[in-house]
């Protein structure tokens, strides 16, 4: 325990410093700007920021990084609840009740709850992140090569059976991944492989060219088919103070949602949206009077929103403990933290406590900012929604241009980043998942790596990774999830006829 | 990649034996691309003893992959399923392809595959531009072409030219363009862009043309 606070003491020291407030504040804005305009998530924002982070020093780079990703949770539900449009995907069930409340003249109040619940969220998230680090780092030391492998098997699985749709897809998504994963150097022998002699393609497919591409230009490519018509509603606000009997209604949901978000953010395929969704769903089940959701309930705005701010700051724990990214986001805060020289897993804790707990104690400080600057600031971001997305998305695509090229001063891989935004279209259309693959994409080293190691100390015997007890317990967990996950499908597929897969 | 399937949206329902045609050309896809990357990593060596080669683990993905998407195939045959929303991505697909010959070209050869795929890719959107799907054609095609300038250009001609025509290029890809208010909102973020990055930021981007010359402009890189 009283380590616990000398850490902390120590993170707080670091992330007060004037130039890593500073940045944290940037963070936190750029997030929420990026969170309010709609077709821009987190990921294609951290990606195309990256560069700016170049010349800052490491700290500074990450914490204004996870700023803009708890940023843009926020954003996104501002704008949910006062013109019905999410900013994000992770805010999309707040619509449901908090226009609603906007609606009916109480935008203040959903806004204000939105934010307490965050709040409370993050404060929560923190603590939760600062305590569960250690002894987390400690069980990734006893992990050998076998155990590594199994938990990415276990992570895979994960993100295989929370994906929307068909779990046959989302397994060859991930496939996909690993398979492209592959091109470049082999780790061991150094051997090219299908890098087809391309000096662009020795080191590998940049993940940003992926993550950028599939998630940035195949978004806005999907944008572009439907015609803009974005009226913007004016929500009148008027007292932005919940009632008593609202913050008693509301309590327990953010108490619920909290807890729902950080389980779920700390499991690895987990993230923001899906925890928003379960805690919202979770919320209407507990419900004594279900029909009051959707009608603006209270609890309906601040579970999901608890959930998803919760979510998004849990899921940095496998990140620093074990080195392993639970979701497309952390994917990429793995390659702003390789850019700046860090290698994620159990020795960043050790090795750099000053990284390590000033971006935990930034994560709190950011959240106390988000509070104190946006409520305020409501107005602006609902104004920025009137700027046309003719205006808007060339401005989104010059910007990833830029910082793709900017990261290997390889215009070669901005056209693969072209190609991969038409890949994830194409993968879009065909219904098929992209955040699968790019998990798969990420671990596929790492996965490969343990895998041949593993082999090599078990002398070429499979089942190493069945009779390591760590190993085995894992596989079980995995497989066990795998059937459970596929068995409904396979019995509802012969009388599914007809039924129209949800959007 | 694998882009060349097409689905075509208007598969006769009922009579036809596809029922989910999203799947059907989808785990299509999948397969080819699993046979492209077998037949990629062709030469590299497997099994070394119990050690794994540099060709194992491709294959052994690239195997499960194949073997999914002929599941995903078969799905697509036996169950029904929602039309493939419409798209046309060919032109496109050919032009990134033909700036990836174009860069890796180490013979005559491949040089003229690429000028092929590229003559093919802009033939093909512009048939596209000209037919029914016109307006869902010029979201991937001016994204592509956005990109293709700011790559073919930012090291010959500098950030400012490379920037300006590339947003240029970018604002086309909307129907709802307005070309008097695309021509300033291009130089805006183009003064925006130097601006922020090599000057804010520092990153080592030139501004201006030089030592331009023929060779420059066609090494693509």
């Amino acid at each position: 325990m009283t380590d616990l606070l000398s850490n902390l003491a120590l993170g707080f020291s670091v992330a007060t410093s004037g130039m890593n407030l500073f940045l944290c504040l940037i963070g936190a804005i750029v997030g929420t700007l990026v969170g309010v305009l709609p077709g821009v998530g987190p990921l294609a924002t951290i990606a195309m920021l990256l560069p700016i982070t170049f010349g800052l020093p490491p700290v500074g780079a990450l914490i204004m990084l996870a700023g803009i990703y708890y940023g843009a949770q926020y954003g996104g539900s501002t704008t949910s609840i006062l013109v019905n449009i999410p900013g994000e995907a992770s805010s999309v069930v707040t619509t449901l009740d908090g226009h609603q409340m906007a609606r009916q003249g109480r935008a203040g109040p959903a806004l204000a709850i939105a934010a307490i619940g965050s709040f409370f969220a993050g404060c929560v998230s923190t603590v939760l992140v600062a305590a569960l680090g250690a002894p987390l780092t400690s069980v990734a030391l006893m992990f050998g090569p076998a155990e590594y492998f199994s938990l990415m098997v276990l992570g895979l699985v994960f993100a295989v059976v929370l994906a929307r749709g068909s779990v046959v897809k989302a397994v060859a998504m991930v496939m996909m991944g690993l398979l492209m994963s592959m091109v470049g150097s082999d780790i061991e022998t150094g051997q090219s492989r299908m890098a087809f002699d391309v000096p662009e393609l020795s080191d590998g497919i940049g993940f940003i060219v992926v993550a950028m591409g599939v998630f940035g230009f195949a978004e806005i490519m999907r944008n572009l088919e439907q015609e803009s018509s974005r009226s913007v509603v004016h929500a009148k606000l008027t007292g932005l103070m919940p009632t008593w009997p609202d913050l008693k209604a509301s309590s327990g949901a953010i108490m619920r949602g909290t807890v729902l978000g950080s389980i779920l953010g700390i499991l690895p395929g987990g993230g923001a949206v899906i925890a928003a969704f379960a805690a919202y769903t979770f919320e209407k089940k507990m419900a004594k009077d279900p029909s009051r959701f959707g009608r603006g309930a209270i609890e309906g705005v601040a579970a999901p929103e608890s959930a998803n701010n919760a979510a998004a700051q849990t899921s940095f724990i496998p990140l620093l403990t074990l080195g392993i990214p639970p979701n497309a986001v952390m994917a990429l805060m793995v390659g702003a933290m390789t850019i700046h020289g860090i290698v994620p897993g159990p020795q960043v804790m050790t090795k750099q406590p000053d990284l390590f707990w000033g971006m935990i104690a930034s994560m709190w400080l950011g959240n106390l900012m988000l509070v104190i600057i946006n409520l305020p600031m409501v107005g602006v971001w609902v104004r920025l929604l009137r700027v046309p997305y003719r205006l808007l998305f060339p401005a989104i695509i010059i910007f990833c241009a830029i910082g793709v090229y900017s990261i290997n001063n390889a215009p070669f891989d901005a056209v693969m980043t072209a190609l991969y935004g038409i890949v994830g279209y194409w993968l879009v259309k065909h219904d098929f998942e992209p955040a699968p693959m790019l998990l798969g994409f990420v671990l596929g080293p790492l996965m490969e790596e343990n895998l041949r190691r593993a082999m090599l100390i078990a002398r070429g015997d499979p089942s190493t990774f069945v009779t390591r007890p760590i190993s085995g317990g894992l596989i079980a967990i995995a497989a066990f999830l795998l059937v459970l996950a596929v068995l409904p499908m396979i019995r509802s597929k012969r009388d599914e006829v007809f039924v129209e897969s949800e959007g | 990649m694998s882009e060349g399937v097409q689905a075509s949206p208007g598969v006769p329902r009922g009579g036809s034996r596809i029922r989910d045609p999203r799947d059907f050309y989808g785990g299509l896809a999948l397969i080819a691309l699993g046979v492209f990357a077998l037949w990629a990593s062709r030469d590299l060596p497997g099994m070394h003893g119990f050690a794994f080669g540099p060709g194992t683990a491709p294959r052994i993905f690239a195997i499960v992959l194949i073997g999914l998407g002929a599941v995903i195939t078969g799905i697509g045959l036996v169950t029904e399923g929602a039309v493939v929303e419409r798209y046309e991505i060919s032109g496109p697909t050919l032009i990134n392809l033909a700036y990836i010959f174009a860069v890796s070209a180490q013979t005559f050869t491949y040089k003229m595959v690429a000028l092929a795929l590229l003559v093919l890719g802009l033939i093909l959107s512009v048939i596209g531009l000209m037919g029914p799907k016109r307006n869902l054609v010029r979201g991937p095609l001016f994204i592509t072409l956005s990109v293709l300038i700011f790559a073919v250009a930012i090291r010959p001609l500098g950030l400012v030219i490379a920037s300006y025509f590339s947003i240029l290029a970018a604002a086309a890809a909307t129907p709802e363009v307005r070309w008097l208010e695309a021509l300033i909102w291009s130089a805006v973020l183009a003064a925006f862009c130097v601006m922020l990055f090599p000057i804010a930021l520092n990153l080592p981007l030139q501004l201006w043309p030089t030592n331009l010359s023929w060779a420059s402009l066609l090494s693509f890189r």
